[in-house]
């Protein structure tokens, strides 16, 4: 009796937690789904009267109709958003390809020789994870004007290694932990250079860490907002966040489709590739990102 | 190759990483230092002006603002976001049906990029947005939801919306390391739900959670884009944060530079102080 009582009680408890759980999460995200498939006299309906994808065609593809949106403000969006779209994509995926390979390398070396400094070495590199970049955002900007960085999507990109070079060394470092150390050995002794060992032996192992560090690195690098606004000037480099504001005029949404389309472009990538990567994802930030030392 | 020389080119493997962090991180704290002390007025060279630029921050009203906005929005939002990760983390440690469907989606809100977030909540907070349709379906008038009375809580909101499953995903792996057979003895021992929660979960849960919380603190101190995004400090300086502020004298108005760099000095123990702490309780 008991028994069952109990379990009543707990089914209960877990429907009700769930009927909060799900529209909390859920109601948030649903206009701008609906929105991004919705024409635009449905932008403020509950219930889309049909449907269509002619929002997603007018990021890489506007027609004269689509310029009109917004009382014609869709137009004053300085340059085609698939431009800006892969601006986006170049800087992301030139940081975390460059935060990869030094933190690959910097991973495996922090789990396989001892340094002197190497406490501080981690220390540093998880003091860097934690620091807010708002406070380095406005003297880079000075040191960019002089190197000739400011303006350009390498400069961002190089920015962007704040974000993304502490998240992959210590994903990477945290699961070479448990790559036996016997393995690189035993090709060295068979002749192979510590380098050689390192590319054809342990590269093929901790490729899922290295997958979860560059999807982390990406992801960063792609949310960015504050480094793109500041340095960033020229309309054809203009990345996403950027463009992004171009959609908001005195306070009204231009064009709320093709906005809705955009954020859900811009949010489907690295919502699936956490989906897709979860349970490494979720071991990841366990392992990596939340213990050290 | 002796002992000291391969030791001393082993260094070459981490040297990219310190580098870079130098570069980005460590050069422009030391150049942001060096910048608030120089005063520059417009058309002229920049002159060293002694401590004038804090002085003017600490006579400012915008620093105090700032500062006591950062502090509620941070505080109120990481206690929300504790409270219902902890919650959904309980949830999800539990089977039922559905319960790996509802684990992935948990994961959502926190994979999307924080400026897309705030652009959905555009959707939401817009006059016939999603909040105002919800609560009409109440019978309750429409909210001007980023007007000065509604402004931090919606920004909160965002946040927290945000926020909420980094914590469900810490908590959730901290209860999965707890041992079963705590529970299956304090079962034995007659113990009731409420009081395995209190003396078996919550007591193991706690260094997990507390390395949550901290971290956590930091970035939701460190906020820019959500706040930027939706209110820009406003409506006046009802949401304006620290890293809103620093953005704000630097680019708007007389967009004083220097006066930025001192603003970003003058809060910098403050963010050293929890990343310091957050390090030595991370390395515990």
């Amino acid at each position: 009796m008991g028994v069952l009582l109990n379990r009543i009680i707990k089914g209960c408890v877990i429907a009700v937690s769930l009927a909060l759980l799900i529209p909390w999460f859920l109601i948030p995200s649903y206009w701008t789904f609906k929105t991004a498939f919705s024409r635009p006299e449905d932008a403020w309906t509950w219930i889309p009267s049909s449907f269509t994808l002619q929002n997603f065609a007018s990021l890489a593809a506007p027609t004269l109709e689509d310029y009109f949106k917004g009382h014609g403000m869709r137009a004053a969006i300085p340059i085609p958003i698939s431009q800006a779209i892969r601006n986006s994509f170049i800087v992301s995926l030139t940081s975390s390809l460059i935060s990869v390979t030094i933190g690959f390398l910097a991973g495996y070396a922090l789990t396989r020789f001892q340094y002197r400094f190497k406490n501080f070495m981690q220390g540093f590199i998880v003091f860097s994870y934690t620091f807010p970049v708002f406070i380095i955002v406005i003297p880079l900007l000075m040191i960019y004007r002089t190197l000739g960085l400011y303006n350009t999507l390498l400069g961002l990109a190089i920015a962007h290694l704040a974000y993304t070079v502490p998240v992959s060394t210590l994903m990477i470092r945290s699961y070479m932990v448990s790559v036996p150390k016997e393995l690189e050995e035993a090709a060295m002794v068979d002749g192979a250079t510590r380098i050689q060992a390192l590319i054809r032996v342990i590269l093929p192992v901790s490729l899922p860490a290295i997958v979860t560090a560059f999807t982390f690195a990406f992801t960063l690098s792609w949310g960015d907002l504050l480094f793109s606004i500041i340095l960033i000037s020229s309309p054809e480099l203009y990345t996403v966040p950027i463009v992004v504001q171009f959609f908001l005029w005195g306070g009204e949404i231009v064009d709320p489709g093709g906005l809705a389309a955009l954020a859900v472009f811009i949010g489907i990538i690295p919502v699936i590739s956490y989906g897709i990567l979860q349970r490494y994802v979720i071991q990841g930030l366990m392992r990596g990102a939340l213990r050290y030392g | 190759m002796s002992m000291r020389a391969e030791s001393s080119y082993h260094y070459l493997y981490v040297l990219p990483v310190i580098l870079t962090l130098f570069f980005i991180i460590i050069i422009p704290i030391a150049y942001n230092i060096w910048l608030s002390f120089y005063e520059k007025r417009v058309g002229e060279e920049p002159v060293f002006a002694y401590l004038n630029n804090y002085i003017r921050l600490l006579s400012s009203p915008i620093t105090m603002v700032s500062l006591i906005n950062t502090f509620i929005y941070a505080f109120t939002s990481v206690a929300l976001k504790l409270l219902i990760g902890l919650g959904a983390a309980l949830l999800l440690n539990t089977k039922f049906r559905g319960r790996s469907f509802v684990r992935v989606l948990s994961i959502f809100p926190w994979a999307v990029p924080s400026y897309i977030a705030a652009v959905m909540f555009w959707f939401n907070f817009a006059r016939d947005g999603a909040f105002n349709k919800v609560l009409s379906l109440a019978g309750i008038g429409p909210i001007h939801w980023l007007g000065y009375d509604h402004a931090m809580t919606s920004v909160i909101i965002l946040n927290i919306w945000h926020g909420w499953p980094f914590f469900m995903m810490g908590l959730l792996a901290g209860l999965q390391a707890v041992p079963q057979e705590l529970y299956e003895a304090s079962e034995i021992d007659g113990a009731r739900a409420h009081q395995r929660f209190f003396y078996i979960t919550l007591p193991l849960l706690k260094p997990v959670m507390l390395t949550v919380v901290l971290l956590s603190l930091i970035w939701t101190m460190g906020e820019f884009a959500q706040i930027y995004l939706t209110t820009a400090g406003g409506p006046i300086d009802r949401t304006l944060t620290i890293p809103v502020a620093a953005y704000r004298l630097a680019f708007t108005g007389e967009a004083n530079i220097s006066l930025a760099a001192a603003y970003s000095v003058l809060m910098l123990p403050l963010y050293l102080l929890l990343i310091f702490v957050t390090l030595r309780y991370m390395r515990a």
